[in-house]
Order: structure tokens, then sequence, then C-alpha cells
């Protein structure tokens, strides 16, 4: 039985409004990690709010443990355990309760669930700090406990709406980390994040999504081979505002495939960089840029992205 | 544990530990209390010139000392006044809320209060309040003897004390108090004098009149002075009582009325507040991850409420003890545990309806604070409720504040929980209102 079987989600927020997440369908293998890559807005969030019976689809529907998410939110919600994108915390409760609090609603109780909340407290080393109320914690603190919560119970299937946002490297390290050991116990995991590094790292299998609309879907090696024999460019320029010019001069370019420009950096998706890097010089030259540092990266998520959308993943 | 119960104690271990909550809960209403409390203490505070009407049907001389007490200097700017002569028409005035009080001396107030000098001025015409030992020994000896006659005649116990009756309007209650104090120690002073007035007679006796050895005469009075029949005069208690009678029978007093009601104000900006968490919540996104868990919307609702209503029943059964140790009068315990309970269970209704159909925190916040200080004020709480025009008291009935002033009232004047029974059903009616108007309002956003 496969985790989540996701068959044409659609969400419109508003009766008229435009499709927040449309005609998505997917599926989640047992004991796979499975992640949603896309920029901000691209309806990572809607999506897992459909499927953990947040909120409702406007269309299509999902099963989820082999649930429906229409008809049967209870028996959903008893599977999954969530860890929403924004902390969910009291931080008038200590670490301690609030997860004996999360865990009681999840109708745990008893001896079993102390065990486990030490247990917990441990593996997000947070046992010294258990005691103190969670408004003291630092960001990395909050968003540990705010995974320990989503955790309790063990239940078959994660849903984890990026979980490492705004946080410093070790407190991610820490999160990937533990994502991944519970992978190897036997958890299935829905994973979203606008890192691809995180998709590339975790995940099994990886969907990418962009304005609410699965543009792609596979392994890493099968989404990187989407991209032929794409190389990726990337060039800092000392004028980073004047990008987009770049971009628009070099676009005509023999061998050049895609081209964007973001926060100050031109990406460029090209055929071979031997033939084309030359001539983009020339043309910055021409333009009177000075080009700062030149990247040359193998295929990955990022160029897959390019070249799907023409955009960079970060706008 | 059920997950109800879980949901309520939740809510209350974060109220108890938000220190802006424990503020606003509790010390802010103590601290009211007790200034209030030290400001009417007295009983004189903040009163000036209070209109006040005094009926004079006594034909002895007594009652003259009741008016000069009313109209002494050291009262001159507190009460302002005014002989009546005609009852119906004073008590109209009353009614009409032109007099605060009409005090009524009754007929045959002088002769109870200081029997003896009544009779005595009518059988020998002497005024025996203005004799003192040396004008009494002055006197012959049959008018002496025929004193000590009268004095032990008139010492018998009269069966009925008179009233002295302060007919006082409800809309001026602190007043009434304050006139009944005046009117209270001037037949204090009486006594005194009536007192004084015994041992002359004492002194008569002492000095010259015959003794039981010395002859028929004395004889015949003297055993009742053996047998302590003077002393006896001396400490009797005035046969006067002093009653505030108003035209709806209540007792006032202003340190209870506001104990009561500063605690239903607070109790309303607590429950409001506690409304307020429901979307603080879903702003926080803990509501999402609570409707996320295996929990119905139902019981997350009920939790809620439930919470806030344990809160709000610790802080009034806190304030009703606190406030009772600085000398308020709640009413009869069953009644003030009864009327707690659903006036606790109304004020939270109000939370709910706020939090069912206010868009975010900050707008709940407004509202809340809004509701409660207009609903406290057309309600009475800053003032006594009676004072309000008519309609404004009615409208106010749509608020919790108004029917706990009520059933508060009702039990401060005396009456106990059957008393206050059909007031209770009204608050629960409008507790009902309340929550169908809020679940309407919390479908339409958890739909
Ligand atoms: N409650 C809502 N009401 C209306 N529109 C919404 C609501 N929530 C999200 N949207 C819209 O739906 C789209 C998808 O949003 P969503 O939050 O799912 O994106 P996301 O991929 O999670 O983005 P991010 O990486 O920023 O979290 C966006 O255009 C957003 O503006
Ligand atoms: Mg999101």
């Amino acid at each position: 039985m496969s985790l989540v079987e996701a068959r044409n989600l659609v969400k419109r927020y508003t009766a008229d409004g435009p499709k927040a997440v449309d005609n998505v369908s997917f599926e989640i293998r047992d004991g796979e990690i499975f992640s949603l890559l896309g920029p901000n807005g691209a309806g990572k969030t809607t999506t897992i709010s459909m499927l953990s019976t947040l909120i409702r689809p406007t269309a299509g529907t999902a099963l989820v443990n082999g649930y429906d998410i229409r008809t049967e939110p209870m028996a959903v919600r008893r599977s999954i355990g969530v860890v929403p994108q924004d902390l969910a915390l009291y931080g008038k409760l200590s670490g301690r309760e609030n997860l004996r609090f999360w865990g009681e609603m999840r109708g745990l109780g008893g001896p079993a669930l102390w065990e486990e909340i030490d247990e917990k407290l441990a593996l997000m080393d947070l046992t010294d700090r258990a005691g103190d109320r969670a408004e003291t914690y630092s960001g990395g603190m909050k968003r540990r406990l705010n995974l320990a919560i989503g955790m309790l119970g063990n239940p078959p299937l994660m849903m984890l709406d990026e979980p490492t946002v705004g946080i410093d490297p070790q407190s991610r390290r820490h999160i990937l980390d533990y994502v991944r050991e519970l992978n190897r116990a036997g958890a299935g995991t829905l994973y979203t994040t606008h890192y691809m590094e995180e998709a590339q790292e975790l995940s099994d299998r990886i969907g990418i999504i962009d304005r609410g609309t699965l543009i792609a879907l596979g392994t890493l090696q099968e989404l990187t081979q989407m991209v032929g024999e794409h190389e990726m460019l990337r060039l800092q320029l000392y004028q980073p505002e004047a990008g987009q010019a770049l971009v628009d001069g070099v676009r005509g370019l023999e061998g050049m495939h895609q081209a964007s420009a973001a926060d100050g950096e031109v990406v460029l998706s090209v055929a071979a960089v031997e033939t084309t890097l030359p001539q983009v010089l020339t043309k910055a030259a021409d333009l009177g840029l000075s080009i700062r540092n030149v990247e040359i990266r193998e295929p990955n998520l990022e160029t897959v992205f390019l070249h799907l959308t023409g955009r960079a993943l970060r706008d | 544990m059920p997950k109800v119960v879980t949901l309520a104690l939740k809510e209350v271990k974060l109220s108890v530990r938000d220190v802006g909550a424990m503020v606003t809960m509790l010390v802010t209403p103590l601290v009211l209390t007790m200034a209030i409390a030290a400001a009417f203490g007295t009983g004189t505070g903040g009163l000036s010139n209070v209109p006040l009407l005094v009926l004079n049907q006594d034909d002895g001389q007594m009652s003259r000392f009741v008016w000069e007490a009313l109209t002494a200097q050291n009262v001159e700017d507190l009460l302002a006044a005014e002989m009546v002569y005609d009852e119906a028409d004073a008590r109209a005035r009353v009614e009409g809320d032109a007099a605060a009080a009409l005090v009524i001396i009754p007929r045959g107030f002088s002769d109870r209060v200081v029997p003896v000098v009544g009779r005595v001025r009518e059988v020998l015409g002497i005024d025996l309040l203005s004799l003192d030992a040396e004008s009494a020994e002055a006197l012959p000896e049959e008018v002496q003897e025929e004193i000590g006659r009268l004095v032990l005649e008139s010492r018998e116990p009269d069966a009925d004390a008179v009233v002295v009756e302060i007919y006082a309007s409800p809309n001026w209650r602190i007043s009434a108090g304050v006139v009944r104090g005046i009117v209270t120690q001037v037949l204090e002073q009486m006594s005194m004098t009536a007192q004084g007035t015994t041992i002359i007679i004492e002194e008569l006796i002492a000095r010259g009149a015959p003794g039981p050895e010395a002859g028929e005469g004395g004889a015949e009075w003297f055993p009742g002075v053996a047998d302590g029949g003077f002393e006896s005069l001396a400490d009797r208690e005035l046969p006067v009582r002093v009653e505030i009678v108003s035209p709806t029978g209540r007792g006032f007093r202003w340190l209870d009325y506001s104990a009561t009601s500063m605690a239903i104000l607070f109790l309303m900006f607590a429950v409001t507040a506690g409304g307020r968490t429901l979307l603080a919540e879903r702003q926080a996104g803990t509501l999402s991850r609570l409707l996320v868990s295996p929990t119905p919307a139902v019981a997350i609702l009920a939790g809620k409420m439930g919470g806030i209503v344990v809160t709000g029943l610790m802080q009034v059964l806190v304030l009703w003890g606190a406030t009772t140790l600085v000398g308020s009068y709640w009413g009869a315990p069953l009644g003030v545990v009864a009327a707690i309970v659903v006036l606790v269970l109304c004020a939270s209704g109000v939370g709910a309806l706020i939090s069912a159909w206010a868009q975010d925190v900050g707008q709940a916040g407004t509202i809340g604070t809004a509701v409660t200080l207009v609903g406290s004020a057309v309600s009475g709480t800053f003032f006594p409720r009676w004072n309000l025009p008519a309609w404004v008291q009615n409208l106010s009935l749509a608020t919790p504040n108004a029917w706990g002033i009520e059933i508060f009232s009702a039990l401060q004047m005396g009456r106990g929980l059957d008393g206050i029974l059909p007031l209770l059903g009204g608050a629960l009616g409008l507790t009902i209102l309340y929550y169908v108007v809020a679940l309407i309002g919390f479908r339409r956003q958890f739909a």
C-alpha cells in the first residue's frame, strides 16, 4: 500500500480566486522520503494542509495511509505526524509540558508517553532545557521542539513542512540527520522545502512544484537527466542591478538554453560551457559590466528548475 | 484524561502564567475595591448638600435635639435639612428623587426617649432636664417625693419601642446610611441625657429625701432604689429604633455594591481576553496543529471555553474571599456560589461571541475592551444602577454585568438562593443566546 496517493488535487482559497494548487497527483511509497521542492508560494503548504485534513480540497482527493482525506479525516489524523512550517508551540509551557500536551492531543498518555517524551527530548538535544518555558528557547531549539512534537507516537507517515527554515546550520544538520534516522526506522516522509540541497540530500523521489502545478517528478537521477546535456553557469556581477541587462544580451547566443537573473546573480543553462562562456564574457564587456565570479555546475535540481521554468528557484 | 480536560487545564495554566492577565484578573479589582472601601468606609466620602426632609410629629422637646443634630455645624456642608409638615407630600418628594431621605420623628418620641421627663412635666409642670442637683434640692419636699414616685412609675419597661423612620430614595443610598448614622448618634446622646436625669434624681434621694427608715412617705418609693430601680432606668436601652425604609425595601452599601460589580467588570476583562486566545492560537498556528490532531473541533472549542470558565471561577472566588476580608458582603454563601457559576458561564458566552466573530486578535481586543467598558457603564458599575433611566436599565440586560448587579443586589439585601432563581434563569437564558450566536460564527469561520 502506498502512504499517499494524491489524485488531481485542486485548491482555490476563494471561489473565483486563482488555483493555489492545480491538479496535483503523486504517490508516496512505503518507507520513502518524498520531497516537494518549490519556491515561495508554489503551493507546498497548501498541499500538506489538504493531505493532513486541515483544509478541504476544492476538487480531487487523496488517500493517506489508505484513508480518504475527504471522508475519513479522523483516521487520517490518527495515522500521521505533522510538523507545520510555522512554529506551533505554547511559549508559556515548558518543552516537556508542550510534548505532554500535544502527546495527549494525539491520544497518547501514561508511562509510555513519559518515556517517549524523555527519548524525544534527548534525541533533539533538549533535555537540559526541558523544564524551561519554550518562549525562552533559541530559534533552533524551538524548531527542534516543533519537530519533536510532530513525531510523537512515531506515526507511519510524517509530513514536514519546511522544518529547517531560518535556523543555524547546526540545528539544520541535526534535523536532517533525524529525518533520515526516522526513515531508517521505517517511517515514510513527505518533506517540503525550497532548498534544493535538502531535497537532493534527503529524498528518494522529488516532486518539483511551481505555481500550484507539479512540473516534474522522479528520482534525482531521473530529474537531472531531463536537462540532458545542459550545464549550469552561475555569474556574479560587480553591478548586481545589471543582471537582467546581461540576461537580455545573452539570450540569443548559440548553445544558450535558459537565462535568468536573481539576487544579483545570473544563472545560465548552456549546452557547452567551453563555447558559450567566452561569448558571455564578451557580451558582458560590451555592456560595460565586470564579472566578479563564475561558477560552473553539474546538472542539479536548480538546473532542472531553470530548465523547466526559465526562472531560478530562488525568485 | 479526556482531551477536553487536557485542553481546559492547558488554558488555565497559560492564563495563570500570564502576568498581565493575573494583574487584570486579580490585582486591579482588588486595589480598586480597597480604594473604594477607603473612600466610602466613613460613609461620607464624596457627598455634599444632600437634600433631607425632617417631619416632626413629636409633641415633646426631645425631638428638637434630632433637628439640631441634623443641622449642626459639623454636618452643615453634608446635609441640607428642611423641616416639612405634610407627610404625603414629603414621601412623594423622596420618591421623585427630589430629596434623598425623609426622617420621620414619630408621635410620643420624647416620652419614649426619656419617659419620666414627660410625666413630670405633665403632672408637676417641671422640666426635669433643666434641673441640676442644687435646684432640685431646693424644690419643696412633697414635690421631690412626687418626682420620685413618677420616676418609679415610668421605669416600667414599655412594650414597644417607637420607630424613627428614614424613608430613603434608592437612588441616594449612600446618603441614607449617613442620615441614619447621624440620627443614631443623636439618640445615643439622648441616652446620656436620660442617664444624667437619673443621676440627678438619685442625688435627690441621697441628700434629702426620706430613706426607708425615715418614714412612710419615703417607704413608698425607696424600695425601688434599693432594688436598683434607678440604675435599671439608667442602663435601659432607648426604646427607639431607627429604620431605613425605601420605596423598594432594600438596604444598600456602596462597598458591597462596588465589590461585586467590580468583580464582574474584571471577570469580563478576563473572559474576553480568554476568548481572544482562540484567535491568537489561530494566528500562532497552534489551532491548526490542534485541528490536525485527532481531536474533534467541538472538543477544542469546549476545552477552550471550559478553561475560560474555570479561570473565571477561580478569579471571582478569590475576589469574593479578598473583598470579604476588607469588609464587603456578597450575600448568603449558597446564593453567591450559584450566582458566580451562572455569571461566569454568562460572561464566557461574551468571550465566545467575540472570538467567533472578530477577524483577528487586535480586533477582538478592541471589541472586548469596548464591550466590557460600555457594558459596565450602562449596567451601572461605577454608580448605582437605579440612577440610570429605565430604558438604559432594560437595554443593559443584554450584558452579564447588569444581571450580575441585579443578582448580587438581591443577595446583598438578604434574599437567598430561591429568591434569585428567576434572575439566574434570566442570566442563563442570555448565556444560551450568546453561545448560539457564537456557534453560528464558529461554523462560519471553521467550516
Ligand atoms: N489562506 C489563504 N488564503 C488565500 N490564499 C492563500 C492562503 N494560503 C495560501 N494562499 C496562496 O496560495 C498560494 C500557495 O501558497 P502556499 O502557502 O501553499 O505556498 P508554499 O509553497 O507553502 O510557499 P512558502 O514556501 O512560502 O511556504 C500562494 O499564492 C498563497 O498566496
Ligand atoms: Mg509553505
